[in-house]
């Protein structure tokens, strides 16, 4: 079991590059996520952020580089053990991707479904225990996912990815297109998740305020590279000029305050 | 030289040519690939019964009507020709065997075919396309499903079944409307007609016709999720996917009613 600093290491990306049609969208990206650890992935819209998290989950296939999850190579991985080392993470899409034929309740607990027997009722009830913690309504159980809104589908995906309590959690954007009040109901969530069950977060936000909230580790995407690594705190002293970009519009607002 | 620049010219035609005929000879192949996963997956337990009860009710229930009411016209049509085309031969008897033989051998299956593929192919190319564009597929698979298995395998499996029923249900609705023709309008006799039909029913047609249904079945269900599955992103993507799969779908029906017929008759 790798370690670092006396911690293991959960994801371990070393020298991945993507391209598509010879334009390279990631370049050389290097970075570790460890236990307990929760990372936010900055960066411009179309740096590439969301083709990082999908190379990790082996959606798409890097074109060099090596992805470790828990000790195991995906690059190559053979389909059977891929999917099983998924079955550990919970993931959510930027859209989130939820299955329109099915009802929210089905949905949520559709991985769990996959592995074991549950019937109605106790399916709608595992899903209600994951709800109530995201501030929806039980109603919305028996609805489809276009019968409800679209900040509201947002949440519903998240309950689908932290059904049956992943320890592994990557979030594509969760807050965004939320009212603050349920963005911080899932910074919440997040942070939960990653300090009580000793879980692992990757999340990739442009919401600077949830990047205070939830990140011990901020990882900036700029030029299809990392050109920055620090903590929260780091970022908002930080003289990298993108850097700054992305903290002025908060730092302005303490300003007026 | 002019034969230097001619057969520059030649050379020319002959890449780009070249280049499409590669194209062309690759999504072909893509599409065998694709083919054989999905034979795979077919055979491949565990089987998703529920899934595969949706779809044929909805490829086989929900499509009795369009094809009722097509078949059902083509008998009656079918039956009308025959008497004013044939003024020499206008018998019941020989109505009946050309209702008969037309309906169950070619008219039953290619058009329930075309129907099913204007109405159900579409439907799943859509379907699948969209879950395609709106990353419901990559869902699906870190989900713990394979998305061949859970999506694909239940909607082959379905039309498999259900359009040789339906072309069965369809050939009795056509060879019905046939007989209302000759009988009402025709003023043919009732029990010669029946006669004369059941005399000429021969087995080797319905199985011609089964297997022609069978082979259509695949044909739409291969071909739909094939391009839904293949989709590119955005709406275009969507677009381009339903209209290719009836469009293909149709166009292999119809070469392939030929090929089947001249392997049951060479
Ligand atoms: N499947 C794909 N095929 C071709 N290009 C892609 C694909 N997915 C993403 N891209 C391109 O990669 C770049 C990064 O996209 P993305 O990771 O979605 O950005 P973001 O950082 O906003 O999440 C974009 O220029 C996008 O057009
Ligand atoms: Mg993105």
């Amino acid at each position: 079991m790798e370690k670092r600093n006396n911690k293991k290491v959960i994801i371990k990306i070393s020298d991945l590059s993507k391209s598509f049609n010879n334009n390279f969208v990631l370049k050389n990206i290097n970075f570790q996520l460890l236990e307990g650890e929760s990372l936010a992935i900055i960066g411009a819209s179309g740096s590439g952020k969301s083709v990082l998290l999908k190379n990790i989950i082996g959606i798409l296939q890097p074109d060099k580089g090596s992805i470790v999850i828990n000790d195991t190579e995906m690059v190559n991985l053979s389909r059977n053990l891929k999917e099983k080392l998924l079955l550990d993470l919970g993931i959510t899409f930027q859209h989130g991707a939820l299955f329109d034929s099915l009802k929210n309740w089905e949905n949520i607990i559709f991985k769990t479904a996959n592995k074991e027997k549950i019937n109605n009722k106790q399916g709608k009830q595992l899903a209600f225990s994951i709800i109530k913690q995201l501030g929806l309504q039980p109603e919305i159980l028996d609805l489809y996912p276009s019968e409800i809104s679209g900040g509201m589908q947002k949440r519903v995906a998240i309950a689908r990815a932290i059904c049956g309590n992943p320890k592994i959690l990557l979030f594509d954007e969760p807050t965004s297109g939320l009212d603050p009040v349920t963005g911080s109901l899932i910074d919440e969530l997040i942070k939960t998740a990653v300090k009580t069950v000793g879980g692992s977060a990757i999340t990739i936000t442009h919401d600077m305020a949830s990047v205070c909230r939830i990140a011990d580790k901020v990882i900036l995407i700029d030029k299809q590279t990392i050109s920055w690594t620090g903590t929260p705190k780091e970022m908002f002293n930080s003289r990298n000029k993108k850097i700054q970009e992305f903290v002025k519009p908060i730092n302005s607002e303490i300003f007026f305050k | 030289m002019w034969w230097l620049t001619l057969l520059d010219l030649f050379l020319e035609i002959l890449g780009t040519t070249g280049k499409k005929f590669i194209n062309f000879v690759a999504s072909i192949g893509h599409f065998f690939i694709f083919f054989g996963s999905a034979l795979y997956w077919v055979f491949k337990p565990p089987w998703y019964f529920k899934k595969i009860f949706q779809q044929i009710l909805d490829i086989g229930y929900f499509s009795l009507p369009v094809v009722g009411l097509t078949t059902f016209f083509s008998g009656m049509v079918l039956a009308l020709q025959t008497y004013n085309g044939f003024t020499d031969f206008n018998s019941e008897s020989t109505v009946a065997r050309i209702v008969l033989a037309s309906i169950t051998r070619e008219l039953g299956p290619v058009l329930t075919g075309l129907m099913v593929a204007g109405r159900i192919g579409a439907k799943m190319a859509a379907e699948i396309a969209t879950m395609r564009v709106t990353e419901q597929i990559d869902a699906l698979g870190t989900l713990g499903t394979r998305p061949m298995q859970y999506l694909i395998a239940p909607k082959i499996i379905a039309s498999f079944v259900c359009i040789p029923l339906l072309v069965l249900i369809g050939n009795t609705i056509g060879i019905l409307g046939g007989y209302i023709i000759a009988i009402y309008k025709l003023n043919f006799n009732p029990s010669l007609y029946l006669y004369a039909t059941m005399e000429y029913l021969q087995l080797i047609d319905i199985i011609q016709g089964t297997v022609k249904a069978a082979v259509f079945g695949l044909i739409i269900s291969m071909v739909s999720c094939y391009f839904g599955y293949n989709a590119s992103k955005g709406a275009e993507g969507v677009g381009f996917a339903t209209t290719s799969s009836v469009v293909i779908s149709s166009v292999m029906i119809l070469t392939s009613t030929y090929i089947i017929t001249a392997l049951f008759f060479g």
